[in-house]
């Protein structure tokens, strides 16, 4: 996230920290229009429901400004809230029951088998793909591999912190990681297959 | 290289620079080269879903409003109490004083309700309480009214803060009226009134210049 200087007359990210510090209601405002997206997409990727990804918003941001009299500045400040918003998810797909991370180690499974690929009936993938039906292949993967997707291929985060927020190990992480690449793979040619009329 | 052994792979070949080995085979082989090119694509679109939604309004008054509760929003007094009140006549006109009025209506039914049971309510001052309540309609409608005119697009989101507000002071007044002795029920719909002053404040301050 970047420390932008909006136009003239706007605080600068620091300058709403310190005001936010202070109580001052335009700053805490300031905050959160300046994150809100990034914490909400992130919330929306990894719960695919609408209403759960605003509460999970409303309640990331609401523990960052409770805390953030104790913010000193050693790291970035939408690191910190980033960070916040993940746990925040993750909470509460527990609380629900819902399988943050597979316990299955192996990487080789079904969606690698070679007879699924070949095939003159196979639709090459390659080129762009049209980011709403992304969006919807996303929402449609398996709760855990979709976070493992989110966190890596969508956020950025790396295979040893993905381990550390979600409690797995780093090849587990990584094994989640490619059968979700391989599972959105299969979304998307069956996508593309029916909208091409094929059966 | 085989394509199994290529596959077993993958999964470090799409991290790291793929080896002289794996791109020979890349090469020669359609398919393998089909699945390489298939899952960077699906790696390099995902980056564009970042930050690509937007939460609706109701989010931030949601927590503005938990903020004010809590008391983290602290703001300054204003210079001039005296000054405040012609800014809201000129502003708003009959329907300045009816949103603070409104919210001290609140409160003094929030209190009442905190002194005793409802159920052991003399007579008068339970048709005080309904005349209140019917009062708070009107004023709800009234605020929304004012909202419409001076910050539109913030009207549908209090429409929704009140709507459901109103629910909490309904669904918390059934419990009082079920068991008037109980002060957790009590204090239930005292939190309830006093979130319905804090979104009036919130209104207010919203219309002001």
């Amino acid at each position: 996230m970047t420390d932008p200087r909006h136009a003239k007359g706007q605080p600068s990210e620091a300058e709403a920290i310190a005001g936010a510090k202070q109580g001052n209601a335009e700053a805490f405002e300031f905050l959160y229009n300046l994150h809100k997206r990034r914490v909400y997409s992130l919330c929306l990727r990894m719960t695919a429901n609408i209403a759960a990804a605003e509460d999970l918003t409303q309640e990331a941001f609401l523990q960052l400004f409770r805390k953030i009299g104790t913010f000193r500045g050693e790291s970035a400040f939408s690191t910190w809230l980033h960070r916040m918003a993940v746990n925040v998810v993750l909470m509460h797909l527990r609380r629900k029951g819902l399988a943050v991370v597979s316990l299955d180690e192996t990487a080789e499974g079904d969606e690698d088998a070679p007879k699924k690929d070949f095939g003159a009936e196979d639709l090459t993938l390659s080129g762009s793909i049209d980011r709403l039906q992304l969006q919807a292949a996303v929402e449609r993967l398996p709760p855990g591999y979709r976070t493992i997707f989110v966190l890596h291929d969508v956020e950025g985060y790396e295979h040893n912190e993905i381990a550390n927020l979600v409690g797995c190990s780093i090849g587990n992480s990584k094994s989640q990681l490619h059968k979700a690449r391989m599972k959105l793979r299969e979304f998307l040619k069956t996508s593309r297959a029916e909208k091409a009329g094929k059966p | 290289m085989t394509c199994a052994e290529l596959r077993k792979e993958l999964p470090e070949l799409l991290e790291w620079d793929p080896s002289a080995k794996l791109h020979a085979h890349l090469m020669g082989c359609e398919a393998c080269s089909e699945l390489v090119r298939s899952l960077e694509v699906i790696i390099r679109e995902a980056r564009g879903l970042q930050a690509c939604e937007e939460p609706s309004p109701r989010v931030w008054n949601s927590i503005e409003i938990a903020l004010r509760q809590e008391r983290l929003i602290r703001q300054p007094e204003p210079e001039s109490r005296a000054a405040l009140v012609p800014s809201l006549v000129r502003r708003w006109g009959v329907a300045a004083w009816l949103v603070p009025s409104a919210a001290l209506v609140l409160v003094g039914a929030f209190l009442v309700i905190g002194r005793q049971p409802i159920g052991q309510m003399p007579g008068a001052e339970s048709r005080a309480l309904v005349q209140v309540t019917s009062r708070v309609d009107v004023s709800d409608q009234q605020v929304l009214e004012q909202l419409a005119l001076d910050a539109p697009l913030m009207k549908a989101a209090y429409e929704k803060e009140l709507s459901n507000v109103n629910e909490y002071i309904r669904d918390a007044q059934n419990l009082v009226d079920a068991n008037p002795n109980d002060e957790g029920a009590r204090q239930s719909l005292m939190d309830a009134y006093g979130q319905k002053a804090v979104i009036y404040q919130l209104a207010l301050d919203r219309s002001l210049p």
